[in-house]
């Protein structure tokens, strides 16, 4: 007998332990894996020989000669490329990628202190841009992109896919982003094809963590981060800067050196900085315990989280819970099955106002009354006021400023308070979202298996919004209570026969099967008003009920699809497929689209000719493939998107003799002929691994054409309708991809990695039929304009370019507002004609970025590791409009506007709002994040009796360095207008720079 | 082992059923799933009650939608920005905002309550075309139904005409690829023959059942102020004495009752677009917008021009229905229409719901343009008929002072201030020739920028753009 003994010891690769390698004792089925730091123990003979493998390095053996502790150190094989990547119903090995899909595995994007899992994402993927922030506040959804805006549809999103079903995108405001083991983004349209009606804007697949066999791991991690906002100079129009102006001016113009009135009367109130009051600050906090762990035969991964983000606008706040469970089961080598079940709550109060619309006010204004602030209140107005109470700016109305029994008139606006105007209300998204999957698989034999599952998603969405008396000027008649429910769900059936055979130098993997979905939606609301008290907020506080509404809708689809992988001695590798998608959505002939995909891979480095000791990987691969969108978002929205192609009649009522008359409405310019939105995309690509894998890459050229497009595009109003659904035109997009590594520094206490990712993009509108050359404008009270013109990018700013300002003496009482500015402006005349017309307009900019990037670096020694990422866009523009609130107030008869008796050239004068005036140059550079952390060292980990330990300090966007030409607090934020006016910069949320310290230990 | 082998051969079935299950239902119905919660109309309109729904919901589309967003149609709601506060009759209370544009003549072609109007009255035209061309499925009501869609595409394009001038002109259902209908502005006279044409049809097929759905009477005075407009005074003559003549509407007692919400469609309404104060839906702005509860603080303020008028012409009984001063303490010195604000108190509950009904024709309207017919305009008349209709006008308004002979501009003087936000003024300033006069000496008293291109709206910037060209704007924008 030989003795047997216990081996411990760590694997490492790359200076740091090892996850997941297996320890194996050679010519038997003993063995272990190593734990999340790369420890392991086994109990062996002491003549035993361990065979110690990894995905990405070279296997190792050792002879266990009696020793009981073992250090290994793996080295990186130089295909490390051997890394597994889900590709859409299956997984590939990432040799034998022939299109362009790019793996983002979990490492440390779960410390980035971010309350949803998309915007994790910022930086990872070349191609990808995530814009950050929404406009009411925190948990709000970004702009996700991929590849640019190709399908010009509102939905131009990509399809987001959980553990292989395809759910709702709404379902990355309510991932755990501690479960996600990895994002896989299909980027090219060939391998996004196999998701056929829904791959048109890429697809976007996570990975979340499975059970590992051995010991049952328990993990907790937990971060708090500090928030804030830093004070944007040029949107702070104190009035001590407003006097100075005020005096500069009358000096420079000979006048009396005395500040009007008016102004005066300003500093006696007061100077209060609006940003400190609505830009508030908060706390993030995350909480997340897992346990995972599992036989040989059953794994399972549990796990509870918690989130609560304040966010740093004044009332918005964000609570997410997460409980996640997911077994696999080997019933014998033949048959397994397994269950995931993930519900999810979330409570989001949003920010229920814009911010543009709160620091328009003009900075002497008060928040609330105060010991100073009411001697100056109109008595004969306002006989209630008290201290405490909102201040308006009626209020400071007739003040005899000068004792001579003169009234002095300070209000530009009857508007409530503008802290009042977001306090006063309360609008909240109630979420719980249920996401499960049942699966089964069975063998048939070594080539033939089949598999089923039975999944899908439902969210239950409660909405509440209030608005008590002093929200609103107009008081206690405009209160009122709203509850909205909105239930949705959606099942997956699908089949599918699989085959898989390797012979010879031949390697096949093929798959073919059927899915079945079905979307159900139902709607339903009630307003409550009537409320003369602000003390009861819900529904039955309510004397009226004023409005109701509710709906029902369904939609289907059904997918025929098929795939064959094959490689010739790993050497030349192809991939076909073919997917055909029914949609409910479309007329009777028109219901089906044929999506096809090919792509062909060449590793040249496998080829006997190729010998370089530079070039240890190569691979050339060509991509083609076409995709669709069924994705309907009209103007109308709800019931025509999902039965768009028919007339449609809606149930209206009309008053007639005094009572209530049944009426049918149509709704829409019926479209039998609407059918699947097609893109098509040509993806040529190398992959490279130089100098032993010390640097590696890729360069992607990519150009996809999206075709009969489904707009909604604007028609005359003299056919009763305002808009048409249709299948219009084509937009392309192109660009070319970097991602390069590079292995800078490695020793064994020592390691230096770079990343560097970018992408660039040209769009532009190849055919747009009648509707080429339309003018949109999208707000007719600031009505900028957008131009749809064939051979520029989709949705191109359009104006008059800015000749010069009007000289103040011109202007009806220049400083009347603080930090006013004339309305209008003198514009080139660009065709010189003489006169100012629709002919001098031009195209000012385009709303998407030429150029996206990141850089990250990562450190590490010994125990210590660090990382940060600059990332940044450039030649792109946005409409800001917050220029026009901040300093043109309200669109007045008098004040700021020019004299119409002296001004020269008025012919010459336009709207700001319609020139280039407010189109700015939307580039940053960043510092996303930066992330410092120490990882326990065994010795102290085995005092405190953890398996694993780590502390970390991070920070988002310490740096961040907008455009000088850019006044707005964030150039990220487009305000959902749709794809053809797309650009709009108005309110929204301001960039958050945050501080982070976090533990996570296992035990 | 036995036992297990059997399981697997259960599971194996269960794999193959469910895979079989999903292949098997993928018939063509499961694509093609019913609306639930609305009608295809491929087959709809199939039969006369079916057909009255559309009959309904032109009035619906002329109530318009109760929302303060202008990208929902109002339909006739905000009639008065375009028509009573380009007058001297009122203006906003503020200065603020868009609809200040409108009573300062400094409307650009890019207002967005301009254009709002133009698409809801296309909307409404549109909704009577869905009507015309179904009509083959109505029965006994055939007549009524097409009285009924022509007088309504009359009434719309009667207005549209007056505000924009020369206006495209679709006689059926157009689509959006048909650039010919929907840019080509079409000469005025052209429209005025088919207003002439649907209004005589409506006169003849339509009785006096309703008084918020079109009628015979509603249709007779329509076509008269048609004939007005167009200075056929022999024309309008003949059809405003039936309505007269007929005894099925006379004047209410007291001026202010024609307003009580108590007493909607009573002896004088002969046309009025219906709302009602219980469902947001079926209410309307104007009722909160004429307060400082609406969106620009308050619109249709008086300014002193017409308080005097209405002090001093109108009388203390019609002055006291028509405005009264802001009861918000911080709007003393404001004052307010009063014909529409319910029971007069802005302050009710919740504004949104007001309900009052808007009047489109009512009898002192008739009587008036009787006065005006006979007139035919000549600087007066002495007519016994004339002077009957004027002092039984005057009689209610208790300025019982006989009448002898009646000025033109007496009779304009009583059209403002009987039929005071109303949306008459403006039109009966124009009808009477002095539009150019009267508003312009109205603007330079208020340091407003006025021409005669202002009497004319633009055609909105939206139109222009998506015709490319095709569409010319008027004159001044």
């Amino acid at each position: 007998v030989i003795a047997q003994s216990t081996v411990s010891g760590k694997v490492t690769g790359e200076g740091e332990g090892l996850p997941g390698a297996t320890i194996r004792v050679q010519g038997t089925l003993v063995g272990t894996v190593t734990d999340i730091d790369g420890n392991f123990s086994i109990s062996v003979a002491s003549d035993a020989i361990l065979e110690i493998s990894s995905v990405g390095f070279t296997t190792q053996v050792v002879p266990v000669n009696g020793q009981t502790r073992i250090d290994i150190t793996l080295n990186i094989d130089v295909s490390q490329l051997e890394e597994v990547v889900v590709i859409g119903y299956g997984t590939q090995k990432k040799s034998h990628l022939t299109g362009a899909i790019s793996k983002v595995t979990n490492k440390k994007l779960d410390q980035i202190a971010l309350s949803r899992a998309d915007e994790a994402l910022i930086g990872q993927v070349a191609g990808v841009t995530v814009a950050q922030t929404g406009e009411d506040g925190v948990g709000s959804d970004p702009t996700l992109r991929v590849r640019g805006v190709g399908s010009i549809t509102a939905g131009a999103g990509p399809l987001l896919v959980i553990d292989g079903v395809a759910v709702s995108s709404d379902f990355f405001g309510s991932v755990d982003m501690n479960d996600v083991e990895s994002f896989e983004v299909l980027k090219d349209a060939a391998s996004a094809a196999i998701f056929g009606s829904r791959g048109g804007n890429g697809v976007i697949m996570i990975t979340t963590k499975q059970g590992v066999e051995g010991r049952t791991k328990f993990t907790y991690s937990t971060f708090t981060g500090f928030q804030d906002v830093k004070n944007n100079p040029d949107y702070n129009m104190s009035v001590a800067e407003h006097a100075n102006r005020e005096m500069a001016y009358n000096e420079a113009m000979g006048n009396t050196p005395l500040l009007s009135d008016r102004t005066r009367y300003k500093q006696l109130i007061g100077d209060q900085n609006w940003q400190d009051v609505i830009f508030d600050g908060g706390v993030i906090t995350s909480h997340s315990l897992s346990v995972r762990g599992g036989s040989a035969k059953t794994k399972f991964s549990t796990s509870l989280s918690y989130l609560h983000d304040e966010g740093v606008l004044l009332t918005d706040d964000f609570k997410k819970y997460n409980l996640k469970a997911k077994i696999d089961h080997k019933v014998s080598d033949k048959f397994s099955f397994g269950i995931t079940v993930n519900p999810s709550y979330t409570n989001r109060r949003r920010f229920d106002g814009s911010t543009h619309d709160i620091l328009r006010q003009e900075a002497w204004l008060p928040v609330y009354l105060d010991a100073n602030t009411i001697q100056y209140v109109d008595r004969v107005a306002y006989p209630d006021a008290q201290i405490g109470d909102y201040a308006v700016q009626t209020m400071f109305n007739n003040y005899d400023l000068n004792g001579d029994g003169g009234e002095v008139d300070i209000s530009g606006t009857s508007n409530t308070n503008p802290a009042a105007k977001v306090l006063e209300k309360e609008y909240r998204d109630f979420k719980f979202k249920v996401f499960g999957k049942f699966y089964a698989n069975y063998k048939i034999n070594d080539d033939f298996s089949v598999s089923t599952s039975i999944g899908g998603d439902m969210q239950d969405t409660e909405r509440t919004r209030w608005q008590g008396s002093e929200a609103d000027r107009r008081g206690s008649s405009r209160s009122f209570s709203y509850f909205q429910n909105s239930k949705d769900v959606h099942t997956v059936m699908d089949g599918f026969v699989n085959y898989d055979r390797d012979f010879g130098n031949h390697s096949i993997s093929a798959t073919a099967g059927v899915a079945r979905e079905t979307f159900r939606n139902e709607y339903s609301d009630v307003t409550g008003s009537g409320f003369e008290f602000d003390y009861i907020e819900t529904l039955n506080g309510a004397t009226v009920i004023s409005g109701a509404d509710g709906y029902n809708r369904e939609k289907t689809l059904l997918s025929f699809i098929s795939r064959v992988n094959y490689a010739f001695s790993d050497k030349y590798l192809a991939s076909v497929s073919l997917r055909r998608d029914g949609s409910s959505v479309f007329g009777d002939n028109k219901k089906y689209g044929m999506f096809p995909a090919v792509s062909i891979g060449w590793r040249v480095t496998e080829e006997d000719f190729f010998n370089s000791n530079i070039v240890n990987d190569l691979k050339i691969r060509v991509s083609y493939g076409v995709t669709g969108n069924d994705n309907i978002n009209s103007d109308y929205g709800n019931i025509l998107d999902w039965y768009a192609y028919s007339a449609l009649l809606e149930a209206e009522s009309a008053i007639t003799e005094g009572a209530v008359s049944a009426a049918f409405n149509p709704i829409n310019i019926a479209n039998p002929d609407l059918q699947w939105e097609r893109s098509f995309e040509f993806n040529p690509a190398i992959d490279f691994g130089l100098f032993e894998g010390r640097i590696s890459g890729s360069v992607d050229y990519y150009k996809r054409t999206s075709e009969k497009l489904l707009l909604e595009i604007p028609v005359s109003g003299v056919t009763g309708f305002n808009e048409a659904l249709v299948n219009i035109g084509e937009v392309v997009n192109k660009g070319i991809e970097i991602e390069l590594r590079t292995n800078n520094m490695r020793t064994n206490n020592f390691s230096w990695t770079t990343t560097f990712l970018a992408a660039n993009n040209n769009n532009e509108l190849t055919n747009f039929a009648d509707a080429s050359g339309q003018i949109l404008s999208v707000d007719s009270k600031r009505p900028g304009e957008w131009i749809n013109l064939v051979g520029n990018p989709i949705s191109s700013f359009y104006g008059f370019v800015v000749d010069k300002e009007i000289p103040l003496e011109y202007i009806n009482d220049p400083f009347s507002t603080v930090g006013g500015k004339a309305q209008h402006v003198y514009v080139k005349d660009l065709n010189g004609d003489g006169l100012i017309d629709g002919d001098d307009r031009t195209i000012l900019g385009s709303p998407y970025p030429k150029l996206t990037w990141s850089v990250t670096n990562e450190f590490r020694y010994k125990s210590f590791d660090m990382s940060f990422m600059f990332q940044g866009r450039h030649g792109v523009s946005v409409r800001n409009i917050a220029d026009e609130y901040m300093y043109n107030f309200f669109e007045s008869t008098s004040s700021q506007q020019f004299n119409p008796a002296t001004t020269p050239d008025q012919g010459f004068l336009k709207r700001k709002v319609l020139t280039n005036s407010i189109i700015q140059d939307g580039s940053y550079v960043a510092l996303r994040n930066i992330n410092i952390g120490y990882t326990l060292s065994n010795a102290a980990l085995e005092k405190v009796r953890l398996y694993n330990a780590r502390v970390f300090v991070s920070g988002q966007n310490l740096l961040y360095i907008k455009s000088s030409d850019y006044s707005g607090f964030n150039p990220e934020t487009i305000r959902d207008e749709g794809p053809l006016a797309y650009g709009y910069n108005r309110g929204g949320s301001p960039i958050a720079r945050k501080i982070t310290i976090g533990v996570s230990v296992d035990f | 082992v036995n036992k297990k082998i059997k399981i697997m051969k259960y599971l194996k079935y269960i794999v193959l059923s469910v895979f079989s299950m999903t292949v098997s239902s993928c018939g063509e119905d499961f694509l093609s799933p019913k609306p639930i919660s609305s009608i295809t109309a491929d087959t709809f309109y199939s039969s006369e009650k079916e057909l009255e729904t559309a009959v309904i919901n032109m009035y619906d589309g002329i109530q318009g939608i109760n929302s303060t967003s202008n990208d929902d149609n109002h339909g006739v709601q905000e009639e008065y920005i375009l028509t009573e506060m380009r007058t001297d009759n009122s203006g906003t209370r503020s200065g603020e905002g868009e609809p200040a544009r409108l009573e300062s003549y400094s409307v650009e072609s890019t207002n967005s309550t301009v254009a709002n109007y133009y698409s809801s009255f296309y909307n409404i035209i549109f909704r009577a075309h869905v009507v015309l061309e179904n009509l083959g499925v109505a029965d006994s009501q055939r007549d009524r139904f097409e009285g009924e869609a022509k007088f309504v595409r009359a009434y719309a394009y009667f207005n549209l005409v007056r505000l924009f001038g020369e206006v495209p002109m679709p006689t059926s259902v157009v689509l959006q690829d048909n650039e010919g209908v929907l840019f080509t502005r079409i000469g005025t006279s052209t429209i005025y023959d088919l207003i002439v044409d649907d209004l005589t049809t409506a006169v003849a097929n339509l009785d006096n059942t309703y008084k918020t759905r079109a009628s015979q009477a509603a249709a007779q005075a329509l076509l008269a102020k048609v004939h007005l407009t167009l200075g056929e005074y022999n024309e309008a003559l003949p059809l405003l004495e039936p309505v007269i003549s007929s005894m099925e509407f006379d004047l209410e007692e007291n001026f202010e009752d024609i307003y009580e919400i108590s007493n909607e469609r009573n002896e004088e309404i002969i046309f009025a677009i219906g709302y009602d104060g219980v469902n947001q839906t079926d209410s309307q702005l104007f009722s909160a917008e004429m307060t400082a509860n609406g969106r620009t603080s308050g619109l249709n303020y008086l300014p002193q021009n017409m308080i005097s008028a209405l002090e001093n012409i109108g009388g203390a009984e019609r002055a006291a229905a028509s405005y009264q001063e802001d009861p918000k303490p911080q709007y003393a010195g404001f004052f307010q229409t009063k014909k529409f604000i319910p029971n007069g108190n802005p302050e009710a509950s919740d504004p949104t719901i007001g309900g009052n009904d808007w009047i489109v024709l009512r009898y002192a309207d008739v009587l008036l343009m009787h006065v005006e017919a006979i007139m035919a305009g000549n600087p007066s008349t002495s007519d016994g008929g004339a002077i009957a209709s004027f002092q039984k006008v005057r009689d209610r308004a208790g300025l019982t002072d006989l009448v002898t002979t009646i000025t033109a501009q007496e009779l304009l003087d009583e059209r403002r201030v009987e039929l005071a936000f109303e949306n008459h003024r403006f039109f009966d300033l124009i009808r009477f020739g002095v539009a150019e006069t009267v508003l312009g000496d109205w603007a330079d008293d208020q340091g407003y920028n006025f021409s005669v291109t202002d009497l004319l709206l633009p055609i909105p910037q939206r139109e222009i753009n998506l015709s490319k060209g095709q569409l010319d704007q008027n004159p001044g924008y």
